[in-house]
């Protein structure tokens, strides 16, 4: 599973790096960078918490 | 009002004492009946469906920030960035989102806990407190001023002038006995200004010092920090400063509050965080969500649009009903329900889009600290026998609140 973030979409509610730190970073706005694109299997569960908490809708999980 | 929302003519009113305390059910029936209903008096549109309200968060160029009327809050420019739309807003939430970030946020929370431990020091003995003027009144102030670097020596000042802004009648009661509607008003708003002044005024002497001497602090930084090049004017500093002041006080204030009195009220709720503070977080967006203290924030329409049906008008100054789109059943499962372990929480309690609150890091760690300390001194708690807390209406502060426990019965 791929990992991508639309940034335009992103203002730095911060969700995904709370609850997906794993995943998940903060640049120095406090907006998301993500970790690791191609998801490892044992974070599928935090990948899946990252994306429907984004506010925003600007996190998606994607079949490679 | 015999009934709220009135279906019939579509109105619904966000001010009386019945919605500030209990507002979910309002909210449900607008939901359900009324996705786009007309403030009484007022006439103002109120929007309530999540998808609603978010889409409009998200359109600045419709729905815009920049209005007239919050000037009524003391203040002769629009506070900076929340009264300013993109590009400029943008150019300055640059500037100061790293300073809000969670990263920074996490380094206050030593101090900020050491207060909220002081200020239960003070009563935890006696078993009872009014717990808004007691703790959640003082906390965020403190907060306020751990951030900025001033002096907590000056603490009582700032309540003093915020309250002289927020509400004028609540602090000087005797200058509003005897006047009429009309002259009250204009009594506030000559309160209100001279609040600002005084507000103009202390902080103008920070950016000097600061100008002169520099610390680390975030007024340090203000003074110093570039745009593209240029130093923030000194007015420009002024008009953040004021904002800070103004939206970060009142509302964690509220939210401790709203919190503390749903907490008193559903013990075994309380219990569980008692028993596992590891749920606090998950409790604290589940509360920011099912209370949603500030129930609404205003956009003024910049060109005609339809919204399910219901006409806006450029001019128009409509209501996003953030409270009403966080119990929306289309978004969240089992909506009128409190769960602090729920999945997916997309809660509006810090809005969303551009504007999206840029002091919800600052928030969170002062909500969850607040309520780690609280549950670790106090975890035995209700209101006050025979009493009934009371709530303002458009930020939900519970202006009383009592509560009583057994001294001593921390576990």
């Amino acid at each position: 599973m791929k990992l991508r973030v639309d940034l335009v979409k992103c203002v730095g509610h911060g969700r995904c790096y709370v609850l997906a730190p794993d995943l998940f970073e903060e640049d120095e706005r406090g907006h998301c960078v993500v970790l690791h694109e191609e998801v490892p299997g044992d974070l599928l569960g935090q990948a899946r918490l990252g994306e429907e908490n984004c506010p925003e809708g600007a996190i998606s999980l994607q079949e490679d | 009002m015999a009934k709220n929302p009135d279906l019939e003519e579509g109105r619904v009113s966000l001010f009386d004492a019945d919605f500030a305390r209990c507002p979910q059910p309002v909210y449900a029936a607008l939901r359900d009946h009324c996705p786009v209903s007309r403030a009484l008096l007022t006439g103002a549109p109120v929007v309530s469906r999540y998808h609603d309200v978010m889409w409009a968060l998200r359109q600045p160029e419709i729905f815009s920030s920049a209005m007239e009327m919050q000037l009524a809050l003391g203040t002769d420019r629009p506070m900076i960035p929340q009264q300013i739309d993109p590009p400029e807003q943008t150019r300055y939430r640059r500037l100061l989102d790293p300073h809000f970030s969670r990263r920074k946020m996490e380094e206050l929370v030593p101090a900020i806990r050491a207060e909220a431990d002081a200020l239960i020091d003070r009563f935890e003995k006696n078993g009872e407190v009014e717990f808004n003027e007691a703790f959640a009144v003082p906390l965020p102030c403190s907060a306020f001023l751990s951030l900025l670097g001033l002096p907590h020596s000056d603490l009582d000042f700032f309540l003093g002038l915020k309250d002289g802004i927020i509400r004028p009648q609540k602090t000087h009661p005797e200058e509003f006995e005897g006047l009429s509607g009309v002259e009250s008003m204009e009594k506030g708003k000559e309160m209100r200004s001279a609040s600002g002044r005084k507000i103009y005024e202390y902080f103008e002497a920070v950016i000097d010092d600061r100008t002169a001497k520099k610390r680390d602090d975030l007024m340090t930084r203000l003074v110093h920090a570039e745009i593209e090049g240029e130093k923030l004017s000194r007015e420009e500093i002024l008009d953040i400063c004021f904002l800070l002041l103004l939206a970060g006080l009142d509302t964690v204030t509220a939210t401790v509050g709203c919190n503390i009195a749903y907490l008193a009220d559903n013990p075994e709720q309380r219990r569980r965080i008692v028993a596992d503070p590891g749920l606090i977080p998950g409790a604290v967006e589940e509360l920011l969500r099912w209370e949603t203290p500030v129930t609404a924030v205003p956009r003024v329409v910049k060109k005609d649009v339809e919204i399910r049906g219901f006409q806006l008008k450029e001019g128009d100054l409509v209501t996003l009903l953030l409270g009403a789109a966080n119990i929306d059943d289309e978004h969240f499962e089992g909506a009128e329900a409190v769960d602090f372990e729920r999945g997916r929480n997309i809660h509006l309690s810090f809005g969303g889009g551009p504007h999206r609150c840029l002091g919800s890091h600052l928030a969170r760690m002062e909500l969850q600290v607040a309520m780690e300390e609280w549950h670790r001194r106090i975890p035995e708690y209700r209101i006050r026998e025979g009493e009934t807390p009371r709530y303002s209406p458009g930020i939900r502060e519970v202006m009383y609140l009592p509560l009583t426990w057994e001294p001593g019965s921390r576990s």
